[in-house]
């Protein structure tokens, strides 16, 4: 099928070709080779164990993400159009591991075993794994996203989740038909519609809950009264999938799986074309009203015969050439103010936000033994310093924006595309990675019964004392003997010294390793800020650029009017008026297209 | 003298040193009368996670779920009280259609209900349901024992259980608490396997860092089938022995979905409503493992009701309950009353309590038989592993086979004081030197100890 928008593109850039302006052609050259490379990313997820995966594997038809009745997957799974099916695993590589800018490598793996390598966990360095598999329904650009289970808000395969979200197109929403949604369900729903508004949510495993239309009709209704307009499907991936294999229709048919795809080439593919064919015509409109300027202006002052008014339209042309320079210096100097009260800003930020932790970490090993508990507390300081990075560079990329907006009302003239469509880098995911762990030496549990022993002047009983209390987590044995409950006295006075180093011993490495992060990180996010202001630079000086090339192409051709003779204007008059005449008519295909509202100022 | 008798004694003391204050002695006086009660268990998780259902599979009938707190406890006759805004109110219970049924009728808001209900079920433990809405704190100050079902880990389950033993007391005895993985069947997708593969998932979150110190053990249970196979019908068994008669792959066919199996067309003359019934009772899942069963020889409805308590993981629920729970009513029952001792001490403080606090925290620190209990779990989860031979003996002389001496020393006539006391002495020499073994790795020596302190302690009850 021809994509309509595709010629009305190349027939505007026909036009700024014939009309002297290689400039807007090749802008909208640009437009037109991203526009016909979409990919569409539809992100699945979900709580633990809601049947992602499987859903998946039911709209491929193809068991490519590993499924099963334990928590599975942990990292997310990319599945895309391929002629021939191929599969590979991403890791990242062990040596260096900061949070942006992480290498990767890609390691092929036949698409049969890709399921198993993944769940096999060969766990920390594979960061997702990439499917290509040749279906009609993925070759609109459609990538489907299989992604770790949402159940624990801080966990690091969750914030990989929501990072993720950042570059979706659209998301499925999965919870299964044995319950209603959950109120943390609703929560998550409502925390993705902010970054994606399209969302559907998918009712799975129909084929194994009686109840499932009771459930479906009370989360129509709970979304009603959320006020969420999410359209909700009930499917069953098992039946789907055996379907397939037997190649029953009308099992397909009772999977529910035809409306669920109906609804994700309408609502997604379709919608995602009419999302093209808005920025073409924008750009395109752009574009015209620009051509047109000049031609107009060249047109008034034909008409005019006075020599006088003719100089005045030269005059005014160059009035407006000097003040667009003028102006241009303001907003170059508004983005490089703002950028660096970003930098500043961002950095501030995850300074208060490490010593937040750093704080926390102090106040536990005041009383905490490091010995009991270490792992749990890696965990803990991984987690929390994972949190505070992500939201840190989600307010970097919320901030960009921000900076993008003020620096387009500082900007000379309004045009409708004055934003940018995008100021992220496109490979934000690939971005963020996991943080290394704190690297210090395990306390031994024969350490720790030393410690006991030695101090001890029963010996028997101390050690009857220590045993009971070895391993369990992170206990505070000081609560246990000195609080204002117990005045007695207790293990703390014998281990006291060791204990006291021990504290020390963890605080340093934790204090150590937030240092490493801070910098690490903080690095990444100035090169990151770098690149934004870069890529805005870059467009705005395009569209100065362009904004001058229009102006100075008014004055030329006021000039030449000035000089040709009447029969060489009465000519050119004429051809004006046909040039005219055409670009009037691209502009109402363009409006046809769903761009600009605004007007051209001119009637054929 | 024993942990319970300690605690006895102390709370008694206690009552002396608070008998100016009419709120504490109120206090203690009630932890003295739940001394003697049986154990409390109750039955928590978050909302349709299935409580009320195992509360019906443990007392074996089918009562309609309060809104409140529902105690269920033996008693001499069927009766029930409900505790409304305008105080205790008797209330009626029927049966209606086979199920029991407690008319709270006019009474709209029952905050807690008692019901006495006769049954061989109740005669060591009263079972508790919780609404969804108690925290963790409510539920464990109103019982003695919890069980605690979740699906997989998640957040909130962890808080839940961690909340439970934030108190020091109860850190050092996390003893009170079994994890059920509910609904088995549906963790399993309803697929034939599906319980032994949530049984394999209870494995795995025996041993799990983060659940192994917050509980005894982690079960597998499928409530529905439980209630079912114990209330089974006459006419529920002759049409399950019916779908059972088709051809396997023509049986399996209407058994893909359940919309299917509630269709219209049919191969067995059950009506509708009957299959309909059977979903409700037995959920899809049940209805194929039944099927499956009666093939496999269990067609008598006798032997397909033992087959279903034991996969449906009943059987191994109320073995626990019994190891961990109604055996051990004497030292839960102190850890209760130590708890509730601890917080009349915060809450008023005095220096004529300064002994009872110390006594409290020797109490505590020494218990014996809490390292009983978590050794006994260790043991049985597979975190601590003892060498073959040594294992089965170990458990048995914690007292997982029964906590008399008789039972701990596996003794199958009655011996006389000399045989035992030599039998124990024999014992004692062959741990006290496990406990030293330099084979053995630290986990296992202390493993060792505790065994050692066991025979110990049985050495000494024979005076
Ligand atoms: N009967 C039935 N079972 C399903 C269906 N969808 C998923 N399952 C089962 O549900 C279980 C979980 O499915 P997964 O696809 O692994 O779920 P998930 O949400 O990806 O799980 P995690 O990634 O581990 O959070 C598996 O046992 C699946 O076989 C369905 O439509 N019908
Ligand atoms: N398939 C299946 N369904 C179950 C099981 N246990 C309970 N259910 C169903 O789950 C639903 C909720 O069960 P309840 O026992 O009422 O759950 P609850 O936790 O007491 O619910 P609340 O008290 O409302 O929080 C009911 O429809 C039960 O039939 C089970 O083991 N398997
Ligand atoms: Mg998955
Ligand atoms: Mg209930």
């Amino acid at each position: 099928m021809a994509v309509p928008w595709l010629d009305v593109l190349d027939e505007t850039i026909g036009a700024c070709t014939t009309l002297n302006r290689p400039d807007l052609a090749e802008r909208l050259r640009e437009k037109r080779a991203r526009q016909l490379d979409p990919k569409l990313r539809v992100l699945v997820i979900g709580e633990a164990k809601q049947g992602k995966s499987q859903l998946v594997n039911a709209l491929v038809n193809a068991p490519v993400c590993a499924v099963g009745d334990d928590i599975t997957t942990t990292v997310p799974t990319f599945v895309q159009h391929a002629e021939t099916p191929s599969a590979a695993l991403v890791r990242s590589s062990a040596a260096r591991r900061a949070i942006t800018d992480t290498p990767t490598e890609r390691v092929p793996v036949a698409i049969d075993q890709v399921a198993k390598e993944v769940s096999a966990g060969h766990s920390g360095e594979v960061v997702r794994a990439e499917v290509g598999i040749p279906r009609a329904l993925l070759t609109s650009g459609l990538v489907l996203i299989d992604t770790p289970g949402v159940g624990d808000l801080r966990s690091a395969h969750t914030t990989s989740t929501f990072t993720a979200l950042l570059q979706a197109d659209a998301v499925l929403l999965v919870s299964d038909a044995t319950n209603e949604l959950t109120s943390t369900e609703l929560e998550l729903l409502k925390q993705v519609m902010t970054s994606c508004p399209n969302v559907t949510v998918v009712l799975t495993k129909t084929d194994i809950c009686p109840q499932w239309r009771r459930v479906l009709e009370a989360n129509q209704a709970q979304l009603a009264r959320a006020g969420v307009s999410a359209k909700v499907f009930a499917v069953s991936s098992a039946l789907r999938l055996r379907a397939a294999q037997t190649g029953d229709k009308s099992l397909n048919v009772e999977s529910g799986f035809p409306d669920l795809l109906a609804c994700v080439q309408r609502d997604i593919v379709a919608a995602a074309d009419q999302l093209a064919r808005r920025v073409v015509a924008v750009s395109a409109a752009s574009a015209i009203q620009q051509l047109v300027a000049p031609l107009r202006q060249e047109l008034t002052v034909q008409n005019t015969k006075r020599t006088e008014d003719t100089i005045g339209a030269l005059h005014e042309a160059q009035r407006r050439v000097d003040e667009l320079r003028r102006r241009s210096a303001r907003w170059q100097t508004v983005l490089a103010d703002e950028m660096a009260d970003l930098v500043s800003d961002i950095e501030f930020d995850l300074r208060d936000r490490t010593r937040k932790i750093l704080r926390e970490v102090d106040k536990t090993f005041d009383d905490a033994d490091p010995a009991k508990g270490w792992d749990e507390f890696e965990r803990w300081l991984e987690d929390n310093l994972t949190e505070a990075g992500t939201k840190n560079f989600a307010w970097l990329l919320d901030r960009s924006e921000w900076v993008a907006e003020k620096v387009a009302k500082s900007f000379p003239v309004y045009r409708e595309d004055l934003l940018p469509g995008s100021i992220f880098p496109e490979d934000v995911l690939e971005r963020i990675s996991t943080i290394e762990r704190p690297n210090i030496e395990k306390f031994t549990i024969s350490q720790k019964l030393f410690t006991g022993l030695r101090g001890s002047y029963g010996g028997v009983l101390m050690f009857g004392l220590v045993t009971s209390l070895a391993g369990m987590p992170l206990i505070n044995v000081v609560s246990l003997g000195a609080g204002a409950l117990f005045g007695g006295k207790s293990i703390k006075d014998e281990g006291d010294a060791r204990l006291k180093r021990r504290q020390a011993a963890a605080k340093n490495a934790a204090q150590r390793h937030v240092d490493d992060f801070f910098i690490k990180f903080s690095k990444d996010c100035r090169d990151a800020a770098r690149h934004v202001q870069v890529s805005l630079r870059n467009h705005f000086s395009t569209l100065a650029e362009e904004l001058q090339e229009t102006l100075l192409e008014s004055a030329r051709s006021a000039r030449r009017a000035v000089q040709d003779d009447a029969t060489k204007r009465e000519r050119r008059t004429l051809e004006v008026r046909q040039e005219l005449d055409k670009l009037v008519e691209l502009y109402k295909k363009v409006q046809v297209l769903g761009g600009s509202q605004v007007a051209l100022g001119i009637t054929a | 003298m024993s942990l319970e008798a300690k605690v006895w004694a102390l709370l008694n003391e206690a009552l002396i040193v608070y008998r100016d204050s009419p709120r504490a002695t109120g206090w203690l006086r009630n932890q003295l009368a739940r001394f003697g009660e049986p154990v409390r268990i109750a039955v928590a998780g978050s909302q349709r996670i299935g409580k009320s259902t195992v509360v019906n599979a443990l007392i074996g009938e089918e009562f309609t779920a309060g809104s409140g707190f529902t105690w269920y406890r033996d008693g001499v006759r069927a009766r029930a009280t409900a505790f409304t805004p305008s105080g205790p109110q008797e209330v009626p219970v029927v049966r209606r259609e086979g199920r029991p049924h407690v008319e709270i009728g006019m009474w709209d808001q029952v905050d807690r209900l008692i019901v006495d209900w006769p049954t061989r079920s109740l005669r060591d433990a009263t079972i508790i349901d919780t609404p969804p809405t108690a925290t963790s704190d409510q539920v464990y100050r109103e019982a003695d024992a919890v069980l605690y079902l979740m699906r997989h880990l998640q957040d909130v389950d962890l808080r839940y259980l961690q909340a439970a033993h934030e108190n020091p007391i109860a850190r050092v005895s996390p003893i009170n608490t079994v994890v059920l993985l509910a609904k088995a069947d549906e963790i399993g997708a309803g697929r034939i396997d599906a319980l032994s593969s949530t049984k394999q998932i209870a494995r795995r979150y025996r041993r799990e860092v983060r659940v192994e110190p917050l509980c005894q053990n982690v079960i597998a249970v499928a409530g529905l089938i439980a209630v079912a196979a114990r209330t089974m019908k006459p006419e529920e068994f002759t049409a399950l022995t019916a779908l059972a008669a088709l051809p396997r792959t023509e049986l399996e066919d209407h058994l893909l979905s359940v919309d299917r199996f509630v269709g219209n067309d049919f191969p067995v003359a059950l009506a509708p409503s009957v299959r309909q019934g059977l979903l409700e009772r037995y959920g899809i899942f049940g209805v194929r493992l039944t099927a499956t069963l009666i093939r496999q020889g269990f067609d008598t409805q006798v032997k397909l009701v033992t087959q279903l308590v034991q996969r449906s993981g009943l059987g191994e629920l109320r073995d626990s309950i019994a190891q961990y729970f109604t055996d051990r009513r004497e030292v839960l029952k102190a850890r209760s009353a130590l708890l509730a001792l601890e917080v009349v001490l915060r809450a008023e403080p005095k220096p004529a309590a300064r002994k009872i606090v110390m006594d409290l925290e020797r109490i505590v620190s020494s218990a014996h038989d809490v390292r009983e209990l978590r050794l006994l779990a260790a043991l049985q989860g597979g975190r601590t592993r003892l060498p073959a031979a040594l294992e089965p003996e170990a458990s048995r002389l914690v007292g997982g086979l029964g906590t008399a001496t008789q039972a701990r020393l596996g003794l199958e006539y009655e011996a006389d004081e000399t045989e035992q006391r030599y039998l124990i002495a024999d014992l004692l020499a062959r741990w006290r030197e496990q406990a030293a073994n330099p084979v053995l790795d630290q986990d296992q020596r202390r493993a060792a100890t505790v065994v050692v302190r066991s025979c110990e302690g049985m050495l000494s009850g024979l005076g």
